[in-house]
């Protein structure tokens, strides 16, 4: 039962943090509403670039990081804090994009050209070229990449979320800027 | 150890070689462009995350978990019969417990939860007063803004408004229910935050 205290409403009270991972975790397993919205405001800016850079679109990666939370909702009894949930939240996310990916492609008409890649307005010409050479790797490659170098996770972190051992995600980190290195040098020559 | 071209690549995957490298490339122009390059994808890489507003998002996932909690299906028979043979007990202990008919009662025990009721609903007041004053702060250039971040910021407090009456009508028929009184603060506050990051905004801009 929620006490009185927690109750009362004061103007300007933020909306109270749970303090430890423990605690955050059983408030969600409780079903606690405001627990899943520390996660989420914790974790929606990443979950929603990385979402972005698998789905190439903002409105299929809002949709894959929705899905991905209510995944998250129905599945927390199943899950005993072996990774942190962040962690967990982002592998959801990935099968979630796999799965938005897959339908796209069923969906696609083969006469139609793919969508050209879009260039924001003032972004420097490497940042340019290598957000297409990206597009152009493989894809376990292209994940560890994306996870690693643009959204500045740990190794141990993305090995728990690909469920691959760390060695072999800095293998692929590795193959991924010998690749796109050899896509930009071909471009500069 | 004497660094040749060929041991590049090696070196790129070890860290210890990387001072070889380096030292080789001041005299080999081939490498030295390679190793920049090398470089220079990850410092360009950071540049890649994406970040952009939704402020509808959080709303629109609560609503389906909310959604999800109603049509969540009903247990079975025999955990429903189970279920009301608890509840019957308890009843009865609590009414035994209450009703003490081998003591003589004391009275004011059961005052308690109207006071905790009666304070949050005076809570509840001042709060949505100070929202209201709020909304109308914000209100003038939220509404004339043709922004598309303006129109999401709209529709995510109709969602809110919507909510918050939905929940309110509920609460009337349940006023002890501690749980929706909690969830009716969370989305009193969600408001309040909403029109704050929309009054910031407008500041900055």
């Amino acid at each position: 039962m929620v006490g009185v205290s927690q109750l009362t409403l004061t103007p300007g009270m933020n909306i109270e943090a749970f303090e430890s991972d423990a605690d955050l975790l059983a408030a969600c397993r409780r079903r606690d509403v405001r627990a899943f919205e520390q996660v989420y405001q914790a974790h929606a800016p990443r979950l929603k670039s990385i979402a972005f850079h698998m789905t190439r679109n903002r409105q299929d990666a809002e949709d894959a990081v929705q899905e991905a939370f209510l995944k998250l909702y129905r599945a927390i009894d199943g899950f005993h804090g072996q990774s942190a949930i962040g962690t967990w939240l982002c592998r959801i996310l990935i099968n979630v994009c796999y799965d938005v990916q897959r339908k796209r492609q069923r969906e696609a008409d083969p006469e139609e050209n793919p969508t050209p890649e879009r260039q924001v307005e003032g972004e420097p010409t490497l940042a340019v070229a290598l957000r297409q050479a990206l597009m152009r790797i493989n894809v376990r490659h292209r994940l560890v990449f994306l996870l690693f170098e643009v959204e500045g996770m740990r190794h141990s972190e993305i090995a728990s979320i690909l469920e691959t051992p760390e060695g072999t995600c800095r293998a692929w980190l590795f193959e991924a800027k010998r690749e796109l290195k050899r896509m930009l040098s071909e471009v500069r020559s | 150890m004497i660094f040749q071209c060929e041991d590049l690549e090696r070196a790129l995957q070890s860290p210890e070689l990387m001072p070889d490298a380096r030292a080789h490339a001041d005299r080999c122009p081939r490498c030295a462009r390679e190793l920049y390059l090398w470089e220079q994808i990850s410092q360009a890489a950071p540049g890649l995350h994406e970040e952009w507003e939704s402020p509808g998002l959080w709303p629109r996932i609560r609503a389906e978990i909310r959604a999800d909690i109603a049509a969540r299906p009903a247990p079975s028979p025999w955990f429903r019969w189970g279920r009301w043979a608890l509840a019957a007990a308890a009843v009865m202990a609590i009414a035994l417990f209450l009703l003490r008919p081998w003591k003589t009662t004391s009275p004011g025990h059961d005052f308690l939860t109207d006071d905790a009721l009666k304070e949050v609903q005076q809570a509840e007041a001042a709060y949505a007063k100070s929202i209201d004053k709020l909304s109308a702060v914000a209100g003038p250039g939220l509404e004339q803004s043709p922004s598309p971040l303006a129109a999401a910021y709209r529709e995510k407090l109709l969602l809110l408004d919507s909510e918050i009456e939905e929940l309110k009508a509920t609460v009337a028929s349940n006023q002890y229910n501690a749980y929706l009184q909690a969830q009716l603060a969370s989305l009193y506050r969600e408001k309040q935050k909403t029109l704050q990051d929309w009054l910031q905004n407008a500041k900055r801009n």
